[in-house]
């Protein structure tokens, strides 16, 4: 039963879309420097990404392999459409400010590869919670990023200025997202590295990488 | 291995003397307040090394306090009249993410001095790029009153510089005090060079290539003027001896470090050349970081290779004299 | 000259270090040397038929229908997916296991597809680019620039998977803040 439990909760935290996976990075790096486009973003990408792969998952497992893939790929355009009428009533500036980012979440590596891979070898009440988790993961460090670059670049959080008189403007830049994103992912491995140790009790081997 | 970690402190304090004349002649030009300046980079960097050596759980030494010598480099490049915050955000950037999380003094990938200018000249540009003219001395507590753009802007963007060729040479223009100081630093370049502290291939490929440049495509009228006063703007005379030929950065056989420092002295005369970018021998260095790094698995692979040649040589001389007795 | 301006373009549109597009894929082939420059290899091929197949989209389809236009990328990409496969497994039917990985890896990521919108874009900006040839050259160019950032992370990629790396930040932490000093560097540049 716990086992259970843990696999399923590993994309929030164990395996974390972004910083475990490595997965849907660039618009974490790029998009992810205010809250109001974190939002977005999430919206989008839980949106997409759910309705892909529960749709997906109805998509016959005999066919060829390049075959899903392509099919995966098309549902999720297919949804993206949808989507975006709906985010353009709801974050009407922040779509436009996103640009590209918006469109390729539709082809973000959790429907493209993960799916296949994951998703589809579970049944289908796990793969639902699990998922949920996955989108979670990526939805937590989007936001937290966001607020931590929009602090530190621009002085204000979600939209709202605060009292910061040193600002570090490269933070909001892609530069800044990379490099933030590295250390926030070293700090993950570590605080992981130390729970796993301290259930594992002592005697661990240090060993934090994802391979 | 005794000699080689003597050899590295000797390299640290003769680079720490060299940049010490630098400072003194920083503090005759702009006051205590290039002191203090210089002070705050020291003390950042060495609470930031300990505090990342802490989390690395690896003990400090001596050979550790090239965070010190790097500190001192960056504050030599930065207007005595900066933010001390920015210059302590550059120490820290420095020492915690350009050296330490890629392994610290073991590992080095980047310049720490090259990678936290380079942070701070993309978030802070203006504090970066605009000084105090030489002899104002402001307050340590104070804000310069009135700020200018550098020579090395001027010579960019006229091919002209307004100063004779003594205030040149003593450093009495505006800009980053270390790196203007030309006297002192062909005099820091000697001996550095003597003393082997630097690698000479990637300082004279530095320095032959911005002359080469200078010459072939003058950005003056005459072609003296235009070799001269490249070499003595845009901090190409201190990143050659701190920042390109840093042993720790450069490819260790003085060939390879050769065509190294002549690229990145290539690349940057012709950004200056054609874009006016201030400085753009230190940005160029730092992009070049993959070369030189693509440069030194070369080097290990071609020993590993006369590694492997030279005992299967002398594996087959002993059979050789096996078969002869 | 010439050489060095058109190098310093390739860093300064760079895809990767500009804008992050295919860092994921870039991670996934770093696990070795050969992966890498195959999936780069194999991403420009994609990125230069696909960039001529969006020219063609682009032409066809009207601007009311401009949300479909990823839908028809797509559909673009799929088709060339499809007959890539078909052409390895023709011209190289013993390597094909190991040659048809480097094309499943490289067809749907943010490399390609960011590539089509953005030679797309850059078309609507730049009439000179609003051409078959055009499209194909900045298509040639964004996969140019996946292998010179390829490249970049393979000269240091011993480096920052080594032990001396603290355990925490080995491999792809470090990848990542190496990528954003040289992005940072290129900013610089501009």
């Amino acid at each position: 039963m716990s086992n259970r439990k843990n696999s399923v909760l590993d994309g929030l935290l164990g395996d974390n879309t972004v910083f475990s996976g490595l997965m849907v990075i660039s618009p974490v790096i790029v998009c992810g420097d205010t809250i109001a486009n974190a939002l977005a973003v999430i919206y989008a990408f839980s949106a997409i990404t759910f309705l892909s792969v529960m749709i997906n998952s109805f998509v016959p497992k005999k066919l060829p392999y390049t075959v899903k893939i392509i099919i995966y790929t098309l549902v999720s355009s297919l949804i993206y459409i949808p989507v975006r009428s709906a985010a353009v009533h709801f974050f009407p500036d922040v779509v436009e400010r996103l640009g590209i980012y918006f469109m390729l979440l539709a082809v973000n590596s959790l429907i493209v590869v993960q799916s296949e891979a994951k998703f589809f070898k579970m049944k289908r009440g796990k793969m639902v919670l699990s998922l949920i988790f996955y989108i979670l993961g990526f939805d937590a460090v989007m936001l937290i990023t966001a607020f931590v670059r929009e602090l530190l670049a621009y002085g204000t959080v979600y939209g709202r200025i605060v009292d910061a008189n040193t600002l570090i403007g490269g933070l909001g830049m892609p530069f800044g997202g990379f490099i933030l994103l590295g250390v926030f992912c070293g700090i993950y491995r570590s605080i992981r590295a130390a729970i796993r140790h301290e259930n594992n009790g002592a005697g661990g081997d240090g060993d934090v990488s994802d391979s | 291995m005794r000699n080689k970690i003597k050899s590295q402190r000797f390299i640290w304090i003769d680079i720490m003397l060299t940049l010490s004349a630098l400072s003194i002649m920083q503090y005759f030009y702009y006051g205590v307040r290039a002191v203090v300046l210089s002070g705050i980079c020291v003390t950042v960097s060495t609470a930031a090394e300990l505090i990342s050596l802490r989390l690395m759980n690896r003990k400090f030494t001596a050979d550790d306090l090239t965070c010190v010598s790097d500190a001192v480099i960056l504050s030599l490049m930065l207007p005595a009249a900066i933010d001390y915050k920015i210059a302590g955000i550059a120490c820290a950037f420095a020492v915690m993410i350009a050296k330490n999380l890629f392994g610290g003094r073991k590992n080095m990938i980047f310049s720490p001095a090259a990678a936290a200018y380079l942070f701070i000249l993309t978030s802070w540009k203006k504090d970066v790029l605009m000084f105090t003219a030489p002899h104002v001395h402001t307050g340590v507590f104070d804000k310069a009153s009135e700020l200018v753009s550098s020579a090395s802007h001027n010579f960019n963007t006229t091919g002209k510089m307004n100063a004779s060729d003594f205030e040149i040479l003593m450093g009495n223009i505006s800009g980053p005090a270390g790196a203007v100081s030309i006297l002192l630093l062909v005099v820091a370049a000697f001996i550095l060079l003597l003393r082997r502290d630097i690698s000479s291939g990637a300082f004279f490929g530095t320095i032959v290539g911005t002359a080469l440049l200078a010459a072939v495509a003058p950005m003056s009228v005459t072609i003296g003027d235009s070799v001269k006063y490249t070499l003595a703007s845009n901090m190409v005379l201190f990143a050659a001896i701190y920042i390109i030929s840093d042993r720790r950065i450069a490819p260790k056989n003085n060939y390879y470090a050769f065509f190294y420092g002549f690229f990145i002295a290539v690349f940057s005369y012709i950004f200056v050349l054609t874009t006016a970018k201030e400085n753009a021998v230190i940005i160029i260095s730092v992009l070049f970081t993959p070369v030189a790094l693509g440069l030194k698995n070369l080097e290990k692979r071609i020993d590993d290779l006369a590694a492997k040649e030279e005992t299967a040589l002398s594996e087959s001389r002993e059979e050789e004299k096996a078969d002869e007795q | 000259m010439f050489l060095i301006a058109e190098l310093v373009v390739l860093l300064t549109t760079n895809l990767i270090l500009t804008q992050a597009l295919g860092t994921s894929t870039l991670f996934i082939a770093a696990g070795s040397k050969k992966n890498l420059l195959w999936t780069a290899i194999t991403i420009t091929v994609f990125t230069t038929i696909g960039s001529a197949a969006a020219y063609f989209i682009n032409r066809l389809l009207p601007l009311s229908m401009g949300d479909f236009r990823l839908l028809f990328y797509v559909l673009a990409i799929g088709i060339l997916y499809v007959l890539l496969l078909a052409a390895i497994y023709f011209a190289d039917k013993k390597n094909f296991e190991t040659t048809r990985k480097y094309i499943h890896v490289s067809a749907f990521n943010c490399a390609v597809m960011g590539t089509l919108f953005i030679v797309t874009g850059r078309a609507a900006i730049y009439s000179a680019v609003n051409s078959l040839s055009g499209f194909m050259i900045a298509g040639a160019e964004a996969g140019t620039g996946f292998i010179l950032a390829a490249f970049i992370l393979m000269a240091a990629f011993r480096r920052l998977c080594s032990k001396e790396v603290p355990a925490a930040f080995r491999g792809f932490p470090s990848m990542l803040v190496y990528l954003g000093i040289i992005s940072m560097a290129v900013y610089a540049l501009t």
